[in-house]
């Protein structure tokens, strides 16, 4: 029942985001919205669904294409970076924040925090000026700094990007989980019955993370989709979000389609890391 | 040992302050000034045309952008607008969210398991949703810069508080099971003084934390608009040609925004907002470094292994 009412909301939310564009006005500086517009572009949608109309999309003038047909390269594209760097962001932020919790080095953590405080753009930006500037002193090309056509993509600097942010902010909320964890009694009690350290930690510290990790792998997944957005858009990625600022012309189905494509993305990566999880589960917390 | 991290925080915050209050005395140029663009002649050898955009130098310490504008003074102009709206916006959201979570904390039940639509929601980013409600209003906008400030930091005001009332929520009902608290409510007190004399003093810290790490999620909020050319106080797209994005504000996230083409060549244009906005959110990291670490000394647990 309460899954049926919030993906109800969802799509409510979806239909009324996409038709705010369309039906804000500005008349002398008086701001409106018109409900009456919104209405009829979610009914001309909907009708559009029975006849198929609501699957295309038209690219210059009177060039109509199949949205389904289309889409799938786009979001696999996505797809491919999203899980890439969500499952290398997972493991490297359950073995740094081991290290991370214990760690008595402020200025490592300073540094760790510093960077994980910059934003994605500014990380991106930085990142093809130093392949850039490596490029204009020594002459060595290090990456592609931006995607020149679709068999090009640019991989390394957006799946850094893709990567160390999430990475990032695991290691901070995973090193106080382990923290926590590590001043707990049965801690206390595995180290008084003369249990190694890597035991402890093998058996003990991890299998006690881990739902934590499951906890936070919304907020995670948060995190990496608003980085997509920034990161297919500096280095020019055709992924899904490029369907939403590609275009010159607004056009209601295609902003719709395309949002509901990315809550399937959203619910693809996070089906797949939590399979992950399930997997060092199985390695860490079998019974 | 002294907190050296929560000193280094105030002395450069309160530096940026003063940039964002007194920049524009300082500016060496006016506003709107532009370089003009010229001849030279010093003998038949030594001749040719100086054009924007001009390298740093004695008379442009940062450089001018593509049309001649002096880079430093664009920034100490623009200064006030990105720090201002960050810390109010942030502020704004702290107090809303905050009292809020208090009291539906304290009155509140167990907390419910957070449904799966703010999960999903996750899917669409808090900057996009902004970016629809603003995209026709902000390019080429008839509303006046103060206007379509108000308007930005009241979405990002909305975007925002609920996450700073979820938090406040949650502590607020750890809070609830001390035994102090408990202690207090069989002696009798009230909601209010429970509130005001056991509650808001032990969030006091939490709460100036969360201030300054709201200030920096509002930074880069601030900043991934400015990308998709949605800056604070407004755009002008000039069309005819390749289109052109300009700041009005001339805010440091939208002057990124609108230079951030410039990777390749001319780099100095994009070096100097670039910098500015990172030692901007250098300065609030350290002071909510300083915080987190002076908050850790008093409330510490240690390890056993």
């Amino acid at each position: 029942m309460k899954m049926a009412l919030s993906i109800i909301g969802l799509i409510a939310f979806i239909y009324l985001l996409a038709a705010i564009p369309l039906s804000i006005t500005i008349m002398d500086e008086n701001l409106s919205l018109s409900i009456r517009t919104i209405s009829d572009l979610v009914k001309n949608y909907v009708t559009g669904l029975l006849n198929g109309e609501s699957f295309t999309y038209q690219e210059g003038k009177n060039r109509t294409y199949s949205y389904l047909q289309d889409i799938s390269a786009y979001f696999f594209t996505s797809l491919r970076y999203l899980l890439l760097a969500g499952f290398l962001s997972v493991l490297i932020g359950m073995l740094i924040s081991a290290w991370y919790s214990k760690s008595k080095r402020e200025w490592v953590k300073d540094m760790i925090g510093f960077l994980g405080t910059i934003p994605d753009f500014i990380l991106v930006i930085f990142l093809q000026l130093g392949v850039v500037f490596i490029y204009e002193s020594t002459g060595l090309r290090l990456a592609r700094v931006a995607s020149r056509s679709v068999d090009e993509n640019a991989y390394l600097l957006p799946l850094i990007t893709l990567t160390l942010i999430p990475a990032i902010y695991l290691i901070r909320t995973l090193s106080e989980r382990t923290y926590d964890v590590l001043s707990e009694d049965y801690i206390l009690t595995a180290k008084a019955k003369g249990l190694k350290k890597r035991v402890i930690y093998i058996n003990h510290v991890v299998r006690n993370i881990l739902p934590f990790l499951k906890a936070d792998l919304h907020k995670v997944l948060a995190i990496m989709m608003s980085n997509l957005f920034i990161v297919e858009y500096l280095f020019n990625i055709r992924g899904l979000t490029a369907m939403l600022f590609g275009g010159t012309m607004y056009q209601y189905n295609l902003i719709v389609n395309t949002l509901f494509a990315l809550v399937f993305l959203y619910l693809m990566v996070y089906w797949s890391i939590r399979l992950l999880i399930l997997l060092l589960e199985r390695v860490f917390a079998h019974d | 040992m002294t907190n050296w991290r929560l000193w280094l925080g105030i002395i450069s915050t309160s530096f940026i302050l003063f940039i964002a209050v007194f920049g524009p005395l300082f500016a060496p140029y006016e506003k709107d000034y532009v370089e003009p663009t010229g001849y030279y002649y010093n003998g038949p050898d030594d001749f040719g045309i100086h054009a924007s955009p001009y390298p740093p130098s004695k008379e442009h310490l940062l450089g001018t952008d593509q049309w001649g504008y002096d880079i430093l003074t664009l920034l100490l102009y623009g200064a006030k607008y990105t720090v201002f709206v960050g810390i109010g916006v942030a502020l704004i959201r702290i107090i809303i969210g905050g009292s809020l979570g208090i009291w539906f904390g304290l009155s509140g039940r167990e907390k419910k398991k957070t449904g799966t639509i703010f999960g999903l929601l996750g899917s669409i980013p808090t900057f996009l949703i902004i970016y629809f409600l603003l995209i026709r209003i902000t390019i080429n906008s008839p509303l006046f810069v103060i206007e379509l400030i108000l308007l930005q930091s009241f979405l990002m005001v909305v975007v925002g508080f609920p996450g700073v009332y979820a938090a406040v929520f949650s502590k607020t009902v750890e809070l609830k099971k001390e035994l102090y608290i408990t202690a207090t409510k069989a002696l009798g007190a009230g909601k209010l003084r429970i509130l005001w004399k056991h509650i808001f003093p032990h969030l006091k810290g939490t709460l100036l934390a969360m201030f300054v790490k709201e200030i920096i999620l509002v930074l880069t909020l601030i900043g991934q608009l400015g990308i998709f050319n949605l800056f604070l106080g407004g755009t002008i797209l000039r069309l005819g040609g390749p289109p052109v994005y300009i700041s009005i504000s001339r805010d440091w996230a939208g002057l990124i925004g609108q230079w951030r083409s410039f990777i390749y060549d001319y780099q100095w244009i994009l070096y100097s907002p670039l910098l500015a906005f990172v030692l901007l959110l250098f300065s609030f990291y350290m002071l909510s470094r300083g915080i987190e670490l002076k908050q850790k000394a008093t409330l510490q647990k240690y390890p056993h292994i």
